[in-house]
């Protein structure tokens, strides 16, 4: 259990040396920051271009903003936030591979399945505190122009994108211990992401698949009751820890 | 007892063989000096000591206690070195030891004095830079004093001095030599000077196998050929010498060796004694390290 607890240590410290902490806390501020700003600006934006509009044909009524306009900005752009978190993050055991630094740790004793929960703890540390920062960023901006109670669901929408993030950070560790090399990582991931999302175009079985916990939009404008999302919750969290468990049996058996 | 004992251990690396049939017995106290070529199989052999590699058959153990490849308890007896070792270099020295220690489950105490006084035995005492900066000659005293930190049975260095100046080796082997008292010593290496200075046995691989093994002065022995070299004082007197025994072959200066399947010794020294002839040596030539090492990798 101290060693468990030293490993975690020395990622937290490695992650806040390297200055990966203040990247993933600059862009998930950012992204925060912009989800209302791009809300705020849009009548604005549309008040401008309005003669090149009425050229085209297009006219501008009175546009007005409320919350919902930026939530929907929040599910637009936390993909974009999760796919930079990918990129800073995929690194976390392909580095190690390649540098050689576990032989020493593993020489020692480390018990192997350690390193796995160790590096798995911290990135979903990383991307909780990431996540909710960009969340109480729209949040509080949100509440202080708008009002945050005509968006249903709210909370659960949110905690649902949160919940595939989690999923995300365990096919990372999964294609961490399968390959050797930082591609081979995005490369799984990618792929898995993407079949997912062909799965979720078939109507019988879109609700199963964890892509479907991305549709916050839905929830919020109460178009999809929080029941909808149950099975999609469910398969998520077993895929999860199951990957997470082939995961760490890999790792057991390979070669360093 | 044996510290570590290798026994008919194969390993394959697709159609390569490396290892055919491996046997080592290190004993206890000693310094074991694994001498190889080259891709001879040492590095392998080290780290299926390690369970870092999975060997195809055979079998390890390190001090009575089966080697397993994978989760390997058998680890926390043994100190490692890897030929390059690689450190976390976000950290300072003493952090790095201190993660070390911790990982090992030592008590905080007992690795707060255990650090201080290894980061003095390998002179990195007052150093506050972090590992990024250091030297190859620092990293592999680091590797040392990480490998030594929770006092091994046995430490493995994996040609520790191979890639060091003068300055550097010989600090390496001071470490090594001082540190025998408290454990056994195995390190692969084909500097062959490294070995005659520090080494108690020796072991020679050659094409996955142990060629010749046991104390180094045994070897020797075992090996020691009988040829005799003399010296005389003047070129005339040799050539007296080299009349009355054909066989003699001359060397350099008033040197000449000799054979005792041709001559016996006795016969040579009487004939010195009847003529008078002045003789500045008379020895028998011990083989070197490098003739052995020949002899073994066939060259």
């Amino acid at each position: 259990m101290k060693s468990l607890l030293s490993f975690t240590k020395k990622e937290l410290l490695e992650q806040l040396r390297s200055g990966k902490i203040l990247l993933v806390g600059i862009l998930f501020t950012v992204f925060g920051i912009m989800n209302p700003a791009i809300a705020k600006l849009t009548p604005w934006l549309l008040e401008t271009l309005k003669d090149s509009l009425a050229e085209s044909g297009m006219s501008v009524t009175e546009i007005t903003v409320t919350a919902m306009d930026s939530w929907v900005q929040f599910f637009k752009n936390i993909p974009m936030g999760l796919i930079a978190f990918i990129l800073i993050q995929c690194s976390i055991f392909t580095k190690e591979y390649s540098s050689g630094t576990l032989v020493l740790a593993l020489t020692k004793g480390l018990p192997r399945v350690q390193v796995v929960v160790a590096k798995a703890t911290v990135l979903m540390a990383l991307w909780s505190v990431g996540y909710w920062l960009c969340f109480g960023i729209t949040y509080a901006y949100n509440a202080y122009y708008w009002d945050n109670s005509i968006a249903q669901n709210l909370l659960f929408s949110t905690l649902c994108w949160w919940i595939f993030g989690g999923f995300i950070i365990c096919l990372i560790t999964l294609f961490s211990t399968c390959f050797r090399s930082t591609s081979g990582v995005l490369l799984g991931i990618g792929g898995t992401v993407f079949a997912l999302y062909l799965l979720g175009l078939l109507p019988k079985v879109s609700r199963f698949v964890p892509t479907a916990l991305t549709d916050g939009t839905s929830l919020i404008y109460g178009v999809k009751k929080s029941e909808d999302f149950l099975p999609a919750l469910i398969i998520t969290a077993a895929i999860g820890f199951f990957t997470l468990f082939v995961g760490a049996s890999v790792f057991n058996k390979k070669r360093l | 007892m044996d510290m570590l004992h290798i026994s008919d251990l194969h390993k394959r690396f697709g159609d390569r063989e490396v290892l055919r049939g491996l046997n080592l017995s290190v004993p206890e106290h000693s310094i074991y000096g694994f001498i190889g070529k080259n891709g001879s199989g040492k590095t392998t052999t080290m780290k299926t000591v390690l369970g870092l590699l999975k060997g195809d058959s055979g079998k390890i153990t390190v001090n009575g206690e089966r080697v397993v490849y994978g989760q390997t308890a058998t680890n926390r007896l043994i100190g490692y070195l890897p030929d390059v070792p690689e450190f976390y270099s976000f950290m300072t020295a003493s952090e790095f030891l201190r993660f070390c220690g911790e990982i090992t489950g030592m008590k905080r105490k007992e690795s707060e004095t255990r650090i201080e006084e290894l980061l003095s035995l390998v002179g990195l005492g007052c150093e506050p830079h972090r590992i990024k900066g250091f030297s190859r000659g620092m990293k592999q005293r680091l590797g040392i004093a990480q490998a030594l930190l929770n006092r091994p049975k046995l430490l493995i260095c994996d040609e520790p001095t191979s890639a060091l100046d003068p300055v550097g080796r010989k600090e390496i082997l001071d470490i090594l030599l001082a540190v025998r008292e408290q454990t056994t010593v195995l390190f692969s290496t084909h500097v062959l000077s490294d070995v005659e200075r520090i080494c108690t046995d020796v072991a020679f691989l050659k094409d996955g196998v142990t060629d010749m093994q046991g104390r180094l002065s045994e070897i020797k022995t075992k090996y020691r050929g009988k040829d005799y070299r003399l010296e005389t004082e003047t070129d005339s007197e040799l050539r007296l010498i080299t009349q009355a025994f054909p066989h003699v072959t001359i060397g350099e200066g008033n040197r000449a060796t000799f054979c005792e399947s041709d001559y016996t010794v006795s016969d040579v020294l009487h004939f010195v004694a009847d003529r008078g002839i002045g003789i500045l040596k008379i020895e028998r030539l011990e083989p070197t390290l490098e003739d052995l090492f020949m002899e073994v990798t066939g060259r």
